[in-house]
């Protein structure tokens, strides 16, 4: 158990005083506090374009924006997690393993009895457990700030939707940790344990999702992304095979429909099975590949 | 239970094509502080590689505190302290914080207590809410001879200890293992270039020549089997170059 403890309490202390999560931790708060407020701002301008479109005689229907939800202003939030929150997972599990590199510490971790697998896994439940924490924060932020920005507090089920959205969202991160992490192990330099990852979350979530749906590169930025125009040619074939690896949309599209998106269809079933796949090939892709890479400058 | 705290047989070690490690067989005693000598690349550092468990051997045998290196690595790394050469820690934690975690990685029951007993050993109190990357050199082998003892190993193997030390770091690391050896029974196996503090500081010692042992014996037999030979630095050179009087 002192394994455990000792090492998740290690990964705790030192990611915490590490300057880059650091840095893009406050970047990523700050967007999360500032998303609620781009939305009323965003609402504001409608219903100031609506107002005078009344005056004008031009439209007699409804206002869309007056009944709309306190989820609305949480929805910009999840390009955050997409774009901030999964670099943050990858620097802090690429500098996870890093650290017991350069530090060179990874002997004295190996000359204990610590088999190499568990103490991989107690560093992925400390990153784990790190970044369950920064999400926690976050969501209370988001809850603050929508408080502010609507004048009222949302209500039980709609905070629990936003926390569950949170949840989603580790459930989204932990495998960039897991990229990081072994990164981490294997490449040579700091940089290319960094950059590995990042290109391959740019492909994740940018190049698979372009290659099955032909969608604009700016409307993947959008929070909910439309239906792929696939029922025939060559993004039929092609959306077949990128759309469930599109690990990004279908963390969008389970997103919106934990935020009642009147845009989305479906059930949340699909994406969420997508994410947990991706979760636990994860983690057994750490488990498995980054024991026997740990002390691999000994070997020759 | 065996008297002999190393026992090494036949040890092979081939990295691709090259042997570092050819056939080597060696044994410590109990109770001894035994300086491994030798050339650079001449195997010592892949000697304690593999006597740590962090290497495999191609062939041979090997047993520390009695327990197999093959068969029981587990074991031998619950009886073994182990100090690298220029050793590092996380630079971003205090002293406390890294001795915490190497504490709570053995598995040590009262981790804080044996950590205050431990600065007392090697005699480096009132650093312990210092961040690492501010210690010295002479700081950082204090600390790393603390974290191999936290423990109570049987076995404490030391690389290239004294490296890169100034002459008092030198004297006071010397101390601190000979307090060791003396007052705990920790048996000591170092590698070290610094003969004049073999001297000093070991009770026998072995030499390797590629990837041989080709002498061991105590420190007072060596003087004495040497008359003409003024220091273990001349005694040394002539036996590393295969020709012993």
């Amino acid at each position: 158990m002192s394994v455990w403890a000792g090492t998740i309490r290690q990964e705790t202390v030192a990611a915490r005083r590490e300057r880059l999560p650091q840095f893009l931790l406050v970047v990523f708060l700050a967007m999360v506090a500032a998303s609620a407020f781009i939305g009323s701002a965003a609402k504001g301008t409608v219903t100031a374009v609506y107002q005078e479109a009344v005056r004008e005689g031009l439209t007699s229907a409804p206002n869309p924006f007056t009944t709309i939800s306190p989820l609305y202003y949480a929805r910009n939030t999840v390009i955050y997690i997409i774009l901030i929150a999964a670099l943050l997972a990858i620097v802090i599990g690429a500098q996870s393993t890093l650290r017991d590199r350069r530090a060179r510490t990874i002997d004295l971790v190996l000359s204990r009895d610590v088999p190499p697998a568990k103490y991989l896994a107690a560093k992925l439940a400390g990153t784990g457990l790190l970044l369950l924490f920064i999400l926690a924060v976050a969501a209370l932020v988001n809850l603050a700030c929508i408080a502010v920005a609507t004048g009222s507090f949302p209500t039980p089920a709609q905070g629990a939707r936003i926390l569950a959205l949170f949840g989603v969202a580790w459930l989204f991160l932990i495998p960039f940790v897991t990229l990081g992490m072994l990164n981490g192990i294997r490449c040579a330099t700091a940089t290319s344990g960094l950059l590995v990852p990042i290109v391959v979350w740019s492909i994740v979530i940018f190049i698979l999702p372009l290659l099955g749906t032909a969608a604009h590169p700016v409307s993947l930025l959008n929070p909910v992304s439309k239906a792929a125009p696939a029922e025939s040619g060559f993004f039929e074939l092609t959306s077949a095979v990128t759309g469930p690896l599109s690990l990004g949309e279908q963390f969008k599209r389970t997103t919106a429909l934990i935020l009642e998106d009147p845009q989305s269809g479906g059930t949340a079933e699909g994406g969420l099975l997508v994410l947990l796949g991706f979760f636990f090939a994860a983690c057994l892709a750490l488990l498995v590949a980054g024991p026997s890479h740990m002390r691999r400058e000994l070997h020759g | 239970m065996t008297d002999m705290a190393i026992q090494a047989t036949g040890l092979v070690k081939q990295y691709g094509g090259k042997t570092a490690l050819d056939q080597l067989t060696l044994s410590v005693p109990r109770g001894e502080i035994f300086g491994l000598l030798g050339h650079n690349g001449a195997g010592k550092t892949t000697t304690v590689n593999i006597l740590t468990t962090l290497l495999p051997p191609s062939s041979g045998t090997a047993s520390v505190a009695g327990r197999d290196i093959r068969t029981q690595p587990a074991q031998v790394r619950r009886v073994i302290g182990y100090l690298p050469e220029n050793v590092q820690f996380y630079d971003n934690l205090t002293l406390n914080e890294n001795l915490m975690f190497f504490a709570q990685l053995s598995g040590v029951q009262h981790p804080a207590a044996r950590i205050r007993t431990v600065l007392d050993i090697v005699d480096f109190p009132g650093h312990e809410r210092e961040h690492m990357g501010t210690f010295s050199k002479g700081m950082r082998q204090r600390a790393g001879i603390a974290q191999a003892i936290l423990h109570e190993p049987a076995v404490l193997f030391l690389d290239e200890p004294t490296s890169g030390l100034d002459p008092q770091g030198v004297a006071t690391l010397r101390n601190i293992i000979i307090r060791l050896n003396r007052e705990l029974g920790v048996t000591v196996f170092m590698n070290t270039h610094l003969l004049g503090e073999v001297t000093r500081t070991c009770t026998s010692i072995g030499i390797l020549g590629a990837g041989r042992l080709i002498y061991q014996d105590s420190i007072s037999a060596t003087l004495d089997s040497f008359p003409g030979q003024d220091s273990l630095e001349e005694i040394y050179l002539s036996i590393a170059a295969g020709t012993p009087s």
